[in-house]
Protein backbone atom coordinates (compact mmCIF):
# COMPACT_ATOMS: atom_id res chain seq x y z
CA UNK A 1 0.00 0.00 0.00
CA UNK A 2 1.50 3.29 -0.58
CA UNK A 3 0.42 6.38 1.35
CA UNK A 4 1.36 9.97 -0.04
CA UNK A 5 4.06 11.79 2.52
CA UNK A 6 4.41 15.64 2.07
CA UNK A 7 7.64 15.64 3.50
CA UNK A 8 9.81 13.52 6.08
CA UNK A 9 10.94 15.83 8.99
CA UNK A 10 14.41 13.83 11.01
CA UNK A 11 15.09 15.16 14.18
CA UNK A 12 18.86 15.81 14.47
CA UNK A 13 19.38 13.14 17.51
CA UNK A 14 18.04 10.72 14.73
CA UNK A 15 19.93 11.89 12.39
CA UNK A 16 22.04 8.46 10.97
CA UNK A 17 19.48 6.07 12.63
CA UNK A 18 19.28 2.99 11.33
CA UNK A 19 15.69 3.62 11.01
CA UNK A 20 15.94 7.23 9.26
CA UNK A 21 18.80 5.56 7.05
CA UNK A 22 16.10 2.79 5.90
CA UNK A 23 12.75 5.75 5.56
CA UNK A 24 15.28 8.13 3.49
CA UNK A 25 16.73 4.89 1.05
CA UNK A 26 13.26 4.11 1.30
CA UNK A 27 11.54 7.35 -0.18
CA UNK A 28 14.90 8.62 -2.36
CA UNK A 29 13.91 11.84 -3.98
CA UNK A 30 10.33 11.12 -4.00
CA UNK A 31 9.60 12.91 -0.83
CA UNK A 32 11.34 16.00 0.78
CA UNK A 33 13.50 15.42 3.83
CA UNK A 34 13.48 17.90 6.83
CA UNK A 35 16.41 18.08 9.70
CA UNK A 36 14.49 19.54 12.82
CA UNK A 37 15.85 20.84 15.80
CA UNK A 38 13.36 20.62 17.68
CA UNK A 39 10.73 17.34 17.29
CA UNK A 40 8.08 18.59 19.95
CA UNK A 41 7.26 21.46 17.71
CA UNK A 42 7.14 19.60 14.44
CA UNK A 43 4.59 17.12 15.49
CA UNK A 44 2.16 20.40 16.99
CA UNK A 45 -0.56 20.89 14.51
CA UNK A 46 -0.13 23.55 12.16
CA UNK A 47 -3.02 26.28 12.11
CA UNK A 48 -2.29 27.54 8.94
CA UNK A 49 -3.49 23.63 7.33
CA UNK A 50 -7.10 23.71 6.32
CA UNK A 51 -7.48 20.10 8.04
CA UNK A 52 -4.52 20.41 10.37
CA UNK A 53 -5.05 16.80 11.50
CA UNK A 54 -5.28 15.31 8.36
CA UNK A 55 -2.25 17.50 7.06
CA UNK A 56 -0.39 15.96 9.97
CA UNK A 57 -0.66 12.80 8.63
CA UNK A 58 0.96 13.24 5.76
CA UNK A 59 4.41 14.43 7.70
CA UNK A 60 6.56 11.66 8.88
CA UNK A 61 8.36 12.60 11.74
CA UNK A 62 11.67 10.53 12.90
CA UNK A 63 12.45 11.35 16.63
CA UNK A 64 13.31 10.08 19.61
CA UNK A 65 11.06 9.07 21.95
CA UNK A 66 11.09 10.30 25.66
CA UNK A 67 8.43 8.09 27.53
CA UNK A 68 8.23 4.31 27.81
CA UNK A 69 7.27 2.34 25.18
CA UNK A 70 5.11 0.12 26.98
CA UNK A 71 2.14 0.76 28.51
CA UNK A 72 -1.32 -1.15 29.43
CA UNK A 73 -3.81 -0.52 27.01
CA UNK A 74 -5.32 3.41 27.08
CA UNK A 75 -8.97 2.05 26.64
CA UNK A 76 -8.53 0.06 29.93
CA UNK A 77 -10.26 0.91 32.91
CA UNK A 78 -11.96 -0.46 36.14
CA UNK A 79 -15.01 0.62 34.59
CA UNK A 80 -14.58 -2.27 31.82
CA UNK A 81 -13.99 -6.34 31.61
CA UNK A 82 -10.78 -5.52 29.92
CA UNK A 83 -8.37 -8.02 27.79
CA UNK A 84 -4.85 -7.06 29.65
CA UNK A 85 -3.66 -6.05 26.75
CA UNK A 86 -0.66 -4.11 26.32
CA UNK A 87 0.78 -1.53 24.15
CA UNK A 88 3.87 -0.71 22.65
CA UNK A 89 3.95 2.76 21.01
CA UNK A 90 6.62 2.65 18.17
CA UNK A 91 4.58 5.24 16.26
CA UNK A 92 1.69 7.75 16.69
CA UNK A 93 -0.65 8.63 14.49
CA UNK A 94 -1.36 6.95 11.24
CA UNK A 95 -1.61 7.57 7.45
CA UNK A 96 -5.02 6.16 6.71
CA UNK A 97 -8.21 8.45 7.77
CA UNK A 98 -10.77 6.76 9.37
CA UNK A 99 -13.92 8.72 9.99
CA UNK A 100 -14.30 7.50 13.38
CA UNK A 101 -10.68 7.02 14.98
CA UNK A 102 -10.36 7.72 18.18
CA UNK A 103 -6.64 9.63 17.56
CA UNK A 104 -8.35 12.39 16.24
CA UNK A 105 -8.83 13.42 19.72
CA UNK A 106 -6.32 11.39 21.80
CA UNK A 107 -3.26 12.91 19.40
CA UNK A 108 -4.85 16.14 18.34
CA UNK A 109 -2.18 18.14 20.18
CA UNK A 110 1.08 16.33 18.55
CA UNK A 111 -0.81 15.09 15.23
CA UNK A 112 2.65 14.69 13.18
CA UNK A 113 3.00 11.07 11.95
CA UNK A 114 5.53 9.90 14.40
CA UNK A 115 8.27 6.58 14.35
CA UNK A 116 10.27 6.54 16.94
CA UNK A 117 14.14 5.79 16.10
CA UNK A 118 15.30 4.54 19.54
CA UNK A 119 12.93 1.84 18.90
CA UNK A 120 15.00 -0.67 20.14
CA UNK A 121 14.64 0.63 23.79
CA UNK A 122 11.51 -0.64 24.04
CA UNK A 123 13.49 -4.72 23.74
CA UNK A 124 14.59 -3.93 27.30
CA UNK A 125 11.67 -2.73 28.79
CA UNK A 126 10.16 -5.86 27.56
CA UNK A 127 13.44 -8.22 28.59
CA UNK A 128 12.42 -6.01 32.00
CA UNK A 129 8.89 -6.57 32.31
CA UNK A 130 9.42 -10.39 31.87
CA UNK A 131 12.06 -10.48 34.59
CA UNK A 132 9.63 -8.88 37.04
CA UNK A 133 6.87 -11.63 36.20
CA UNK A 134 8.71 -14.60 35.82
CA UNK A 135 5.50 -16.58 35.81
CA UNK A 136 3.58 -14.88 33.45
CA UNK A 137 2.79 -14.35 29.65
CA UNK A 138 2.27 -11.35 28.04
CA UNK A 139 0.19 -10.28 25.03
CA UNK A 140 1.82 -6.87 23.92
CA UNK A 141 0.89 -5.08 20.99
CA UNK A 142 2.06 -2.17 18.96
CA UNK A 143 -1.49 -1.47 16.39
CA UNK A 144 -3.23 0.88 19.34
CA UNK A 145 -2.08 4.63 18.68
CA UNK A 146 -0.54 3.65 14.87
CA UNK A 147 -1.26 0.85 12.45
CA UNK A 148 1.17 -1.82 12.71
CA UNK A 149 2.03 -2.33 9.35
CA UNK A 150 0.67 0.79 7.27
CA UNK A 151 4.33 2.28 6.46
CA UNK A 152 6.43 -1.30 7.48
CA UNK A 153 7.55 -1.26 3.43
CA UNK A 154 10.07 1.52 3.99
CA UNK A 155 10.82 1.28 7.73
CA UNK A 156 11.01 -2.73 8.03
CA UNK A 157 10.34 -2.39 12.03
CA UNK A 158 8.24 -5.56 11.86
CA UNK A 159 11.95 -7.62 11.10
CA UNK A 160 13.43 -6.39 14.38
CA UNK A 161 10.26 -7.01 16.37
CA UNK A 162 9.61 -10.77 15.11
CA UNK A 163 13.01 -11.76 15.76
CA UNK A 164 13.08 -10.47 19.08
CA UNK A 165 9.70 -12.23 19.73
CA UNK A 166 10.35 -15.17 18.57
CA UNK A 167 13.24 -15.79 21.14
CA UNK A 168 10.71 -14.92 24.13
CA UNK A 169 8.63 -18.01 24.63
CA UNK A 170 6.12 -15.76 27.18
CA UNK A 171 5.84 -12.75 24.68
CA UNK A 172 3.05 -13.05 22.11
CA UNK A 173 3.36 -9.92 19.73
CA UNK A 174 0.63 -8.59 18.00
CA UNK A 175 0.32 -6.54 14.77
CA UNK A 176 -2.81 -4.74 14.43
CA UNK A 177 -3.57 -3.55 10.48
CA UNK A 178 -6.09 -2.59 8.37
CA UNK A 179 -3.69 -3.22 5.34
CA UNK A 180 -2.42 -5.95 3.48
CA UNK A 181 0.71 -4.80 4.23
CA UNK A 182 2.23 -8.29 4.70
CA UNK A 183 5.61 -8.21 2.45
CA UNK A 184 8.19 -8.72 5.48
CA UNK A 185 6.50 -11.06 7.22
CA UNK A 186 6.63 -13.80 4.83
CA UNK A 187 9.92 -13.68 4.54
CA UNK A 188 10.63 -14.43 8.27
CA UNK A 189 9.37 -17.51 10.29
CA UNK A 190 8.18 -15.83 13.66
CA UNK A 191 7.99 -19.68 15.67
CA UNK A 192 4.19 -19.41 16.37
CA UNK A 193 5.45 -16.10 18.94
CA UNK A 194 3.84 -13.47 16.55
CA UNK A 195 -0.09 -12.95 16.37
CA UNK A 196 -1.12 -10.29 12.89
CA UNK A 197 -4.92 -9.05 13.55
CA UNK A 198 -6.98 -7.31 11.04
CA UNK A 199 -9.85 -5.15 11.92
CA UNK A 200 -13.46 -5.80 9.63
CA UNK A 201 -16.20 -3.75 9.13
CA UNK A 202 -18.34 -4.37 6.33
CA UNK A 203 -18.20 -3.31 2.88
CA UNK A 204 -20.50 -0.43 3.74
CA UNK A 205 -18.16 0.85 6.66
CA UNK A 206 -15.20 0.72 4.42
CA UNK A 207 -16.36 2.41 1.86
CA UNK A 208 -17.79 5.34 4.03
CA UNK A 209 -15.69 5.76 6.87
CA UNK A 210 -11.87 3.52 6.63
CA UNK A 211 -9.95 6.14 4.04
CA UNK A 212 -6.68 4.56 2.83
CA UNK A 213 -6.97 1.06 3.97
CA UNK A 214 -7.50 -1.86 2.11
CA UNK A 215 -10.53 -3.29 1.81
CA UNK A 216 -11.87 -6.37 4.03
CA UNK A 217 -11.78 -8.82 1.11
CA UNK A 218 -7.77 -8.26 0.86
CA UNK A 219 -7.44 -7.88 4.63
CA UNK A 220 -8.84 -11.31 4.75
CA UNK A 221 -6.87 -12.50 1.84
CA UNK A 222 -3.66 -11.00 3.49
CA UNK A 223 -4.41 -13.37 6.91
CA UNK A 224 -4.85 -16.30 4.78
CA UNK A 225 -1.04 -15.61 3.40
CA UNK A 226 0.36 -15.24 6.96
CA UNK A 227 -1.59 -17.94 8.15
CA UNK A 228 0.22 -20.25 5.74
CA UNK A 229 3.51 -18.60 6.92
CA UNK A 230 3.49 -19.78 10.16
CA UNK A 231 1.49 -16.28 11.95
CA UNK A 232 -1.31 -16.46 14.50
CA UNK A 233 -4.81 -14.13 13.21
CA UNK A 234 -7.07 -12.79 15.21
CA UNK A 235 -10.14 -10.07 14.29
CA UNK A 236 -11.24 -7.31 15.39
CA UNK A 237 -14.71 -6.28 14.84
CA UNK A 238 -14.65 -3.16 16.77
CA UNK A 239 -15.88 -0.83 15.86
CA UNK A 240 -19.36 -2.11 15.25
CA UNK A 241 -21.40 0.39 13.43
CA UNK A 242 -25.29 -0.11 13.88
CA UNK A 243 -26.53 1.10 11.08
CA UNK A 244 -29.84 0.14 9.49
CA UNK A 245 -28.67 -2.97 7.45
CA UNK A 246 -25.18 -3.78 9.89
CA UNK A 247 -26.52 -7.10 11.35
CA UNK A 248 -27.02 -8.88 7.63
CA UNK A 249 -23.30 -7.10 6.66
CA UNK A 250 -21.60 -8.17 9.31
CA UNK A 251 -22.88 -11.67 9.19
CA UNK A 252 -22.12 -11.32 5.48
CA UNK A 253 -18.51 -10.49 6.25
CA UNK A 254 -18.48 -13.21 8.87
CA UNK A 255 -19.16 -15.50 6.19
CA UNK A 256 -16.66 -14.33 3.93
CA UNK A 257 -13.98 -14.56 6.63
CA UNK A 258 -14.74 -18.55 7.17
CA UNK A 259 -14.91 -19.14 4.26
CA UNK A 260 -11.37 -18.09 3.87
CA UNK A 261 -10.05 -19.16 7.87
CA UNK A 262 -11.21 -22.23 9.16
CA UNK A 263 -12.75 -21.18 12.45
CA UNK A 264 -10.14 -23.55 14.73
CA UNK A 265 -7.44 -21.21 13.45
CA UNK A 266 -8.62 -18.27 14.82
CA UNK A 267 -6.86 -16.87 17.36
CA UNK A 268 -9.70 -14.85 18.74
CA UNK A 269 -12.18 -12.10 18.06
CA UNK A 270 -12.87 -8.95 19.70
CA UNK A 271 -16.04 -6.73 19.28
CA UNK A 272 -16.75 -3.60 20.76
CA UNK A 273 -19.41 -0.99 19.38
CA UNK A 274 -18.99 2.32 17.85
CA UNK A 275 -17.89 4.93 21.04
CA UNK A 276 -16.92 8.91 20.91
CA UNK A 277 -16.84 10.68 23.18
CA UNK A 278 -18.66 14.29 22.52
CA UNK A 279 -15.58 16.43 21.19
CA UNK A 280 -14.37 12.95 19.74
CA UNK A 281 -17.83 12.98 17.74
CA UNK A 282 -17.65 16.90 16.97
CA UNK A 283 -13.92 16.42 15.55
CA UNK A 284 -15.40 13.47 13.36
CA UNK A 285 -18.11 15.28 12.25
CA UNK A 286 -16.23 18.09 11.06
CA UNK A 287 -13.81 16.63 9.34
CA UNK A 288 -15.89 13.62 7.86
CA UNK A 289 -19.60 15.90 7.64
CA UNK A 290 -21.03 13.60 5.39
CA UNK A 291 -20.01 10.25 6.69
CA UNK A 292 -23.59 8.31 7.56
CA UNK A 293 -21.97 6.27 10.02
CA UNK A 294 -21.14 8.55 12.03
CA UNK A 295 -25.25 9.23 12.21
CA UNK A 296 -26.03 6.35 13.66
CA UNK A 297 -28.87 6.08 16.83
CA UNK A 298 -26.08 7.07 19.41
CA UNK A 299 -27.06 8.08 23.51
CA UNK A 300 -24.82 9.65 25.89
CA UNK A 301 -24.15 6.20 27.90
CA UNK A 302 -23.12 6.02 31.28
CA UNK A 303 -19.42 6.04 30.73
CA UNK A 304 -19.58 9.51 29.27
CA UNK A 305 -19.08 8.08 25.40
CA UNK A 306 -21.55 7.76 22.58
CA UNK A 307 -22.99 4.50 21.81
CA UNK A 308 -25.65 2.90 19.68
CA UNK A 309 -28.06 2.54 22.56
CA UNK A 310 -27.65 -0.58 24.28
CA UNK A 311 -30.49 -2.95 23.49
CA UNK A 312 -29.44 -2.74 19.13
CA UNK A 313 -25.56 -2.53 20.38
CA UNK A 314 -26.26 -5.95 22.04
CA UNK A 315 -28.51 -7.48 19.51
CA UNK A 316 -25.65 -6.87 17.26
CA UNK A 317 -22.80 -8.55 19.63
CA UNK A 318 -24.87 -11.34 20.13
CA UNK A 319 -25.52 -11.86 16.49
CA UNK A 320 -22.18 -12.05 15.55
CA UNK A 321 -21.27 -13.94 18.91
CA UNK A 322 -24.01 -17.01 17.29
CA UNK A 323 -22.63 -16.28 13.79
CA UNK A 324 -19.27 -17.50 15.53
CA UNK A 325 -20.64 -20.15 17.56
CA UNK A 326 -22.89 -21.73 14.77
CA UNK A 327 -19.40 -22.27 12.69
CA UNK A 328 -19.01 -25.18 14.83
CA UNK A 329 -15.68 -24.04 16.61
CA UNK A 330 -15.29 -21.86 19.36
CA UNK A 331 -13.60 -19.08 19.13
CA UNK A 332 -11.77 -17.35 21.79
CA UNK A 333 -14.38 -13.64 22.06
CA UNK A 334 -14.09 -10.95 24.29
CA UNK A 335 -15.82 -7.46 24.24
CA UNK A 336 -13.72 -4.14 24.08
CA UNK A 337 -14.63 -1.48 26.17
CA UNK A 338 -17.72 -2.77 27.57
CA UNK A 339 -18.87 -3.42 31.45
CA UNK A 340 -19.01 -6.93 32.45
CA UNK A 341 -22.84 -7.23 32.98
CA UNK A 342 -22.36 -6.82 28.70
CA UNK A 343 -20.48 -9.81 28.55
CA UNK A 344 -22.79 -11.62 30.98
CA UNK A 345 -25.57 -11.03 28.59
CA UNK A 346 -23.60 -11.37 25.52
CA UNK A 347 -21.43 -14.47 26.08
CA UNK A 348 -23.48 -16.06 28.87
CA UNK A 349 -20.58 -16.26 31.92
CA UNK A 350 -18.58 -13.21 33.49
CA UNK A 351 -15.17 -12.38 32.04
CA UNK A 352 -12.21 -13.08 33.69
CA UNK A 353 -10.04 -10.62 35.14
CA UNK A 354 -7.63 -8.95 32.56
CA UNK A 355 -4.49 -10.18 33.79
CA UNK A 356 -6.05 -13.76 32.99
CA UNK A 357 -7.63 -13.07 29.84
CA UNK A 358 -4.76 -11.68 28.62
CA UNK A 359 -3.05 -14.58 29.61
CA UNK A 360 -5.68 -16.80 28.13
CA UNK A 361 -5.76 -15.03 24.60
CA UNK A 362 -1.96 -15.26 24.72
CA UNK A 363 -1.86 -18.62 25.27
CA UNK A 364 -5.14 -19.88 23.38
CA UNK A 365 -3.05 -18.40 20.05
CA UNK A 366 -0.43 -20.60 21.01
CA UNK A 367 -2.52 -23.41 21.15
CA UNK A 368 -4.22 -22.52 18.05
CA UNK A 369 -1.12 -22.23 16.19
CA UNK A 370 -0.28 -25.92 16.64
CA UNK B 1 -33.84 41.80 3.97
CA UNK B 2 -32.27 38.15 2.00
CA UNK B 3 -32.89 35.27 3.48
CA UNK B 4 -29.32 35.05 4.81
CA UNK B 5 -30.10 38.97 6.41
CA UNK B 6 -33.20 37.53 8.35
CA UNK B 7 -31.09 34.29 9.07
CA UNK B 8 -28.67 36.90 11.03
CA UNK B 9 -30.90 38.53 12.51
CA UNK B 10 -33.01 35.46 14.08
CA UNK B 11 -29.63 33.86 15.15
CA UNK B 12 -28.49 36.89 17.12
CA UNK B 13 -31.94 37.45 18.26
CA UNK B 14 -32.02 33.73 20.05
CA UNK B 15 -28.10 33.85 20.54
CA UNK B 16 -27.51 31.13 18.39
CA UNK B 17 -24.29 29.75 18.88
CA UNK B 18 -21.76 30.69 15.78
CA UNK B 19 -20.92 26.84 14.69
CA UNK B 20 -25.00 26.14 14.40
CA UNK B 21 -24.98 29.63 12.53
CA UNK B 22 -22.06 28.38 10.67
CA UNK B 23 -23.93 24.87 9.46
CA UNK B 24 -27.34 26.64 9.04
CA UNK B 25 -25.69 29.10 6.66
CA UNK B 26 -23.79 26.72 5.13
CA UNK B 27 -26.87 24.53 3.78
CA UNK B 28 -28.71 24.71 0.53
CA UNK B 29 -31.29 27.65 -0.14
CA UNK B 30 -34.40 25.79 0.28
CA UNK B 31 -33.08 24.68 3.11
CA UNK B 32 -31.89 27.53 4.92
CA UNK B 33 -35.46 29.15 4.28
CA UNK B 34 -37.35 25.84 5.14
CA UNK B 35 -35.48 26.32 8.57
CA UNK B 36 -36.12 29.95 8.85
CA UNK B 37 -39.61 29.39 8.19
CA UNK B 38 -39.96 26.69 10.96
CA UNK B 39 -38.24 28.91 13.41
CA UNK B 40 -40.44 31.68 13.01
CA UNK B 41 -43.90 29.70 12.67
CA UNK B 42 -43.14 27.83 15.86
CA UNK B 43 -41.05 30.38 17.88
CA UNK B 44 -38.56 28.06 18.49
CA UNK B 45 -36.40 28.86 21.22
CA UNK B 46 -32.63 28.28 21.73
CA UNK B 47 -32.30 25.18 22.33
CA UNK B 48 -34.82 23.47 19.96
CA UNK B 49 -32.93 25.28 16.97
CA UNK B 50 -29.86 23.83 18.13
CA UNK B 51 -31.50 20.57 18.24
CA UNK B 52 -33.29 21.15 14.95
CA UNK B 53 -30.55 22.16 12.77
CA UNK B 54 -28.45 19.31 14.66
CA UNK B 55 -30.89 16.75 13.68
CA UNK B 56 -31.81 17.46 10.23
CA UNK B 57 -28.25 17.84 9.19
CA UNK B 58 -27.78 14.56 10.73
CA UNK B 59 -30.74 13.02 9.11
CA UNK B 60 -30.29 14.61 5.60
CA UNK B 61 -26.35 12.89 5.79
CA UNK B 62 -27.86 9.42 6.85
CA UNK B 63 -31.09 9.57 4.40
CA UNK B 64 -29.01 11.24 1.37
CA UNK B 65 -31.27 13.86 1.28
CA UNK B 66 -32.35 18.16 2.20
CA UNK B 67 -33.45 19.98 5.32
CA UNK B 68 -35.78 20.88 3.36
CA UNK B 69 -37.36 17.61 1.98
CA UNK B 70 -37.21 16.29 5.44
CA UNK B 71 -39.05 19.58 6.98
CA UNK B 72 -41.83 19.11 3.88
CA UNK B 73 -42.81 15.54 5.27
CA UNK B 74 -46.34 15.38 6.04
CA UNK B 75 -45.88 14.03 9.64
CA UNK B 76 -43.91 17.56 10.22
CA UNK B 77 -45.46 19.92 8.06
CA UNK B 78 -48.74 18.28 10.34
CA UNK B 79 -47.64 20.07 13.17
CA UNK B 80 -46.20 22.60 11.94
CA UNK B 81 -49.07 24.05 10.19
CA UNK B 82 -51.69 22.75 13.03
CA UNK B 83 -53.57 25.26 15.11
CA UNK B 84 -52.66 25.40 18.27
CA UNK B 85 -50.33 27.56 20.61
CA UNK B 86 -46.75 27.89 19.42
CA UNK B 87 -44.91 26.25 22.62
CA UNK B 88 -47.35 23.40 22.23
CA UNK B 89 -46.21 22.98 18.46
CA UNK B 90 -42.68 23.35 19.01
CA UNK B 91 -42.35 20.63 21.49
CA UNK B 92 -44.34 18.11 19.17
CA UNK B 93 -41.77 19.65 16.34
CA UNK B 94 -38.93 18.63 18.32
CA UNK B 95 -40.26 15.36 19.33
CA UNK B 96 -41.04 14.48 16.24
CA UNK B 97 -38.19 15.17 14.84
CA UNK B 98 -36.13 13.29 17.31
CA UNK B 99 -38.36 10.12 16.39
CA UNK B 100 -37.25 10.48 12.56
CA UNK B 101 -33.68 11.06 13.89
CA UNK B 102 -33.96 7.78 16.21
CA UNK B 103 -36.25 5.95 14.84
CA UNK B 104 -35.10 2.25 16.64
CA UNK B 105 -34.63 3.80 19.58
CA UNK B 106 -38.19 5.22 19.45
CA UNK B 107 -39.56 2.08 18.71
CA UNK B 108 -37.72 -0.11 21.10
CA UNK B 109 -38.53 2.86 24.15
CA UNK B 110 -42.71 2.81 23.28
CA UNK B 111 -42.67 -1.27 22.94
CA UNK B 112 -40.75 -1.37 26.58
CA UNK B 113 -42.99 1.49 27.96
CA UNK B 114 -45.82 -0.54 26.61
CA UNK B 115 -44.29 -3.36 28.27
CA UNK B 116 -43.45 -1.86 31.77
CA UNK B 117 -47.58 -0.12 31.86
CA UNK B 118 -48.74 -3.78 30.85
CA UNK B 119 -47.28 -4.47 34.69
CA UNK B 120 -50.00 -2.55 35.64
CA UNK B 121 -47.85 -1.91 39.12
CA UNK B 122 -49.87 -0.09 42.10
CA UNK B 123 -49.03 3.39 43.15
CA UNK B 124 -45.96 3.21 44.52
CA UNK B 125 -44.06 1.25 42.37
CA UNK B 126 -42.45 2.25 39.36
CA UNK B 127 -40.11 0.76 36.76
CA UNK B 128 -37.92 3.14 35.67
CA UNK B 129 -36.11 2.63 31.85
CA UNK B 130 -32.46 4.29 31.62
CA UNK B 131 -32.75 7.39 29.97
CA UNK B 132 -32.38 6.95 26.20
CA UNK B 133 -31.99 3.25 27.07
CA UNK B 134 -28.42 3.99 27.25
CA UNK B 135 -27.39 1.47 29.73
CA UNK B 136 -29.06 -2.08 30.42
CA UNK B 137 -30.07 -1.65 33.83
CA UNK B 138 -33.54 -1.16 35.44
CA UNK B 139 -34.23 0.77 38.03
CA UNK B 140 -37.34 0.22 40.59
CA UNK B 141 -38.51 2.37 42.85
CA UNK B 142 -40.54 2.19 45.91
CA UNK B 143 -42.29 4.78 47.87
CA UNK B 144 -44.16 3.52 50.95
CA UNK B 145 -44.95 4.10 54.49
CA UNK B 146 -45.70 1.63 56.47
CA UNK B 147 -44.53 -2.24 56.21
CA UNK B 148 -47.81 -3.59 55.39
CA UNK B 149 -47.48 -1.42 52.48
CA UNK B 150 -43.89 -2.45 51.34
CA UNK B 151 -44.78 -6.38 51.91
CA UNK B 152 -48.15 -5.25 49.31
CA UNK B 153 -45.22 -3.97 46.56
CA UNK B 154 -42.61 -6.79 47.37
CA UNK B 155 -45.60 -9.03 46.44
CA UNK B 156 -46.70 -7.73 43.54
CA UNK B 157 -42.88 -7.34 42.11
CA UNK B 158 -42.41 -10.87 43.22
CA UNK B 159 -45.71 -11.82 40.80
CA UNK B 160 -44.27 -9.79 38.44
CA UNK B 161 -41.23 -11.45 37.89
CA UNK B 162 -41.50 -13.10 34.53
CA UNK B 163 -43.02 -9.84 33.00
CA UNK B 164 -39.56 -8.18 34.09
CA UNK B 165 -37.61 -10.55 33.12
CA UNK B 166 -38.67 -10.11 29.65
CA UNK B 167 -38.16 -6.46 30.05
CA UNK B 168 -34.69 -7.06 31.50
CA UNK B 169 -34.17 -9.75 28.57
CA UNK B 170 -35.60 -6.78 25.55
CA UNK B 171 -33.34 -4.02 27.31
CA UNK B 172 -30.36 -6.51 26.84
CA UNK B 173 -31.52 -7.14 22.90
CA UNK B 174 -32.82 -9.61 22.97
Amino acid sequence: MKFDLDEIMIDLESRGSALAERVAAACGDATPIRYVEDARAAALPRASDRDPFGAAKRRMLIMRRRSPFLMACPAGSSKFACCGYLVLTLASNCPMDCSYCFLQEYVADNPAFQLFSNYSDAFDELDRMLYASPARSFRVGTGELADSLAFDSITAISRDLIEFFAARPRLTLEFKSKTAEIDNLLTIDPRGRVMVSWTLSPDAVFRSSEHRTAAPSERIAAARRVLDAGYRVAFHFDPIIAYEAAERDYSTLIDELLDTIPPARISFVSMGGLRMTPSLRAAARRRHPSDPMLCGEDVLAPDGRLRAFTPLRLRLYRALADKFKAAGAEVPAYLCMEPASVHQRVFGTAPARPSVLGEQLARGAEANSQ
Amino acid sequence: MSTNEEILELAKDRRLPETHLKRWLALDDASRDAILETARTLKLRTGQLVVTIEELDEISVREQTTPAEILARDSLRRIIENAGSAPGRARAFVDKLNAVRFPMLRQTSDDLAAAVAALKLPRGVSVVLPKALSSDELAVALKFRTMAELERMLAVLDASRPALGRILDKLGGK
